[in-house]
């Protein structure tokens, strides 16, 4: 497909991603360090995912339930992650105001720690796009193409990449809700996250179904849709809310 | 929150509908262990086989891409080829094959559509066509000792592999063909899509490279080799050189054992001339087991050339050698040769219940009609084999190509015959083409044509009139030998083979294949080919005589005079019997090696043979191959990196635009 192909393809899973830390992520080393290490561990949750696995794939059976059950487990897994990591940040945030209070400094803002949640969430979408999508293009770089038997109007390359778009939106917008809720007791925001990438990894199911890719790849970019909106709205919410409150915290 | 729970709603349901729908990750969808793998299944390796780039003094043959690019086109069959707009990678069936490049060389608008010919391969093709002979109709009518006059002994003959072609061409197997079959119907259904499928080909010669484009200045810069190998001579008994007898007059019996054809490796040759190789070696066999040869009062010499498609070498170097007094002819006084008979084309004899030979005779006339009253006497005595042998017709020429011509212009006294099984054309219609395969020709036909020469030529050396039913060819040894030199099941990989030797490939091809290094005149030279190799064991072990050393390995005790080492790779010790058994190198006699680079002779005329000699020498290359994979257009390329840039772009306005609405928020205080 050629490196026209292969660069676009790259643009469309982590374009996104670059224009975000272009406009925000950049101009705050904090920020880069959040991303940089968020990247890292979901990268590593990945890699201990796929290990453990590794030993029961490829499935014998022809069924759907055990891309099921893999899903699940591996979504699990994660969420606990993010559990932790929100314990993680917790600790940094007392003692980044901490700090703050003995050089007279003023504490962290609501939009520094939503700034710090979408960094986090960013890695989690970066490791997603780079595991998922960018190990596999380099293919994609030289003249052939390829397309998969049951998605056979769309280039592999090109579902891939378009897929991995969705996630990184998904991940990337959905542990800004999930660190607002775990911080407000919100109980909707803190089941968002874990629910929102449960239904997102089953819908991707529909693609081993024949000409599924057509109904999956629609829905799950609707799931994305639905985790900008929310976002949205939440931080609209909290916004305001500390507005009426005079409170910037 | 009426989003939320919408999306569960929905994600629940398509967790309840799954089992509905026809989800299986069945069997069709192919796993990939890792990123070559998926890389490895995109681009599909096809098994072809090439024509390459051959050159002589005045120009080039055979096929190469037209530069140093590897030629990549989509893949058309012929009969769509016509409305295909620009270059195309044509397949083509055997049976249009011919047609299709003659058209390529009279039509140069047709020519510019043609950027490489894949040829289909199938079971039934012998059956369906009259004769596929990419060689002219005259083979080497140059060196004939006789004035050629347009007479045909191929019928058949096209002449398309002595042009030049400047694409690639390819022979296909079986299950090649197939998979391009399917690629060109999908590239016919799918014409308004923006993918096809294409054919890589990468035949690049590095004659066309550095544009050297004739044998001398080819040879200059190295970049091609000349065509040769090693012909084998052996002597039955072996010949004591240091006796004092006087040398006895010479019965030769010869034969070739390389062949031609359009495609370098598939060059069976099972009729032209393997019939009569597999001949000689029965005769070989069936004589050896006779007592009192040594009491015979004629020597019998086999000899087994090689090179001869090109020009003669085999037979010419033979000759040059022997004019030189070197080590590989020695104990051979070719002064003494008395009569020569080769054995040709000999697998196709049956008609009418009989099997027919033709004896085309030259030289001189009373000792060659001696030879043929013998033949005849031969004929009579396996008069239960229904095997009849016949004069050739008086209004043939001269004898059909063959390497008595070389023969003949070089002696022409001598008493020559030449055994085919055909009169006045080549009853081969395949000849010198790939399809002169084992299916051409018949088993008995060839037992039948050895015990007609293994009789005539112990009659011929002075043997006894009653001993002569005693000679049998073992019927069961020419079976194996055509399943050793004739298929790739066993191939060279047979028991036979690997009894003498251990061959470097399976599946035998009988291109005489370029000279490596120095023509060696050494006992075992270091590059001889598989079947020189196998031939030269054969017939030193059926001629020899057990050493006083006897079973014991070659490495100590093998140097005396008229000892060789015979199966020394087979099981890396050898056997050390007493024969004459030699190689003889095989080259034009217009080149020389001098330290380390080949040089053309200046033209002798004193040779008459020389004159005519083309000096055939084949390109260097690195790598041979072909694959096929789909493509994308350039446009749809294009779009995606647009589509690319476009999403980052639009998504940086939308965060610039959310940017800005929350620091206007902020700001509100």
């Amino acid at each position: 497909m050629t490196v026209a192909a292969g660069i676009g393809y790259a643009l469309l899973a982590l374009g996104p991603s670059l224009s975000l830390f272009t406009a925000v992520i950049s101009h705050k080393p904090f920020l880069i360090l959040t991303l940089l290490s968020s990247t890292l561990v979901w990268l590593m949750s990945l890699i201990a995912l796929s290990a453990v696995w590794r030993g029961f794939i490829p499935f014998k059976t022809a069924a759907w339930w055990p891309y099921a059950l893999l899903i699940l487990t591996s979504v699990a897994s994660q969420e606990a992650l993010r559990f932790f990591l929100w314990r993680l940040y917790k600790r940094m945030e007392e003692l980044l105001d901490a700090f703050a209070d003995r050089v007279s400094k003023p504490r962290l803002l609501i939009t520094d720690k939503m700034q710090i949640a979408l960094a986090g969430g960013m890695g989690h979408g970066v490791a997603h796009a780079v595991f998922f999508c960018i190990s596999l293009l380099t293919p994609a770089f030289g003249p052939a193409t390829y397309y998969v038997e049951k998605c056979s109007r769309i280039p592999f390359f090109l579902v891939s990449a378009m897929i991995a778009l969705a996630f990184v939106t998904i991940h990337t917008f959905s542990m800004v809700i999930a660190f607002s809720g775990y911080s407000e007791g919100n109980r909707t925001d803190q089941y968002f996250a874990p629910v929102v990438h449960l239904a997102a990894g089953v819908l991707t199911l529909i693609n081993l179904g024949s000409g599924g890719c057509i109904i999956g790849i629609p829905l799950l970019y609707g799931m994305a849709m639905l985790t900008l909106l929310h976002c949205g709205k939440l931080v609209w919410r909290r916004l305001t809310e500390n507005r009426r409150q005079g409170n910037l915290y | 929150m009426d989003f939320f729970k919408l999306s569960l709603l929905l994600s629940l349901l398509c967790f309840l509908a799954l089992p509905r729908l026809s989800l299986s990750a069945s069997g069709e969808t192919k796993s990939f262990e890792s990123v070559p793998d998926l890389e490895k299944s995109m681009y599909k390796e096809i098994e072809g086989f090439p024509c390459v780039r051959l050159l002589n003094l005045s120009g080039e043959i055979g096929c190469s891409n037209p530069g140093r690019e590897k030629v990549v086109a989509p893949i058309v069959r012929f009969q769509n080829a016509k409305e295909f707009a620009g270059s195309a990678a044509i397949l083509v069936s055997i049976d249009e094959f011919e047609s299709l490049l003659s058209r390529v060389l009279k039509d140069s608008a047709f020519s510019s559509k043609v950027a490489g010919i894949l040829v289909e391969s199938s079971t039934q093709v012998q059956n369906a066509i009259n004769g596929f002979s990419p060689d002219v109709k005259f083979p080497q009518a140059e060196f004939a000792p006789y004035r050629s006059n347009n007479f045909e002994w191929n019928p058949a003959g096209s002449g398309i592999m002595w042009k030049a072609y400047n694409f690639p061409v390819f022979l296909l197997s079986q299950t090649s063909t197939s998979i391009l079959q399917e690629a060109a119907l999908m590239n016919e259904k799918s014409k308004k899509s923006y993918t096809e499928n294409v054919a890589q080909f990468d035949l690049v010669m590095q004659t066309t490279k550095s544009s050297t484009h004739d044998s001398e200045s080819c040879l200059k810069e190295g970049t091609c080799l000349p065509l040769g190998g090693y012909s084998v001579w052996s002597a039955l008994p072996p010949i004591n050189i240091s006796s004092s007898l006087k040398a006895k007059p010479i019965i030769l019996a010869m034969t070739s054992m390389d062949s031609a054809s359009f495609f370098r490796d598939k060059s069976l040759g099972a009729e032209s001339p393997i019939s009569g190789l597999i001949a000689l070696l029965a005769v070989v066999d069936a004589l050896s087991h006779l007592d009192g040869l040594e009491e015979l009062n004629k020597q019998l010499v086999f000899v087994v050339l090689t090179g001869e498609s090109w020009g003669y070498l085999g037979s010419r170097r033979f000759f040059l050698e022997s004019d030189k007094q070197s080590d590989t002819i020695k104990g051979l006084d070719l002064a003494m040769l008395e009569t020569v008979i080769e054995i040709g084309s000999v697998g196709k004899s049956f008609s009418e219940g009989n099997k027919t030979f033709f004896a085309h005779t030259a030289g001189a006339t009373s000792s060659v009609n001696g030879t043929f009253n013998v033949l005849q006497h031969a004929q009579d005595s396996l008069i239960t084999e229904s095997i009849m042998v016949k004069r050739a017709s008086t209004t043939n020429p001269g004898v059909p190509p063959s390497s008595l011509m070389t023969f003949l212009r070089k002696k022409p006294q001598i008493s020559g015959l030449v055994l085919e099984d055909f009169d006045s054309t080549f009853s081969n219609k395949f000849y010198h083409s790939h399809l002169d395969e084992l299916s051409n020709i018949s088993p008995s036909s060839i037992v039948a044509a050895a015990s007609l020469v293994a009789r005539t030529l112990y009659i011929l050396a002075g043997g006894k009139d009653s001993a002569i039913n005693t000679i049998k060819v073992n019927a069961s040894l020419v079976e194996e030998l055509l399943g050793c030199l004739l298929a790739c099941e066993p191939g060279l990989s047979c028991g036979l083979v690997k009894h003498y030797i251990s061959p470097s490939t399976t599946c035998p091809s009988h291109y005489v294949g370029v000279i490596l290094g120095e023509p060696s005149a050494a006992l075992y030279p270091a590059y001889a080919g598989d079947v020189s190799r196998f031939v030269w064991n054969f017939l030193a072990d059926k001629t020899s005589i057990s050493s006083k050393n006897i079973g014991s390995s070659c490495a100590k005790a093998c140097s005396g005079v008229g000892e060789l080492c015979i199966r020394g790779e087979a099981d890396g010790k050898g056997v050390c019997v007493i024969s004459t058994t030699r190689y003889v190198p095989a080259y034009s006699t217009r080149l020389r090696y001098e330290s380390g680079s080949w040089i053309v002779l200046p033209n002798n005329s004193s040779d008459n043979m020389d004159v005519d000699d083309p000096v055939w020498t084949e390109s260097n290359w690195d790598t041979i191959n072909i694959r096929t994979y789909r493509v994308q257009n350039s446009t749809y390329d294009r779009l995606i990196l647009l589509l690319g840039i476009v999403v980052t772009l639009l998504a940086y306005i939308l965060i610039e635009i959310a940017k800005s609405v929350i620091s206007k928020a902020m700001k509100q205080e």
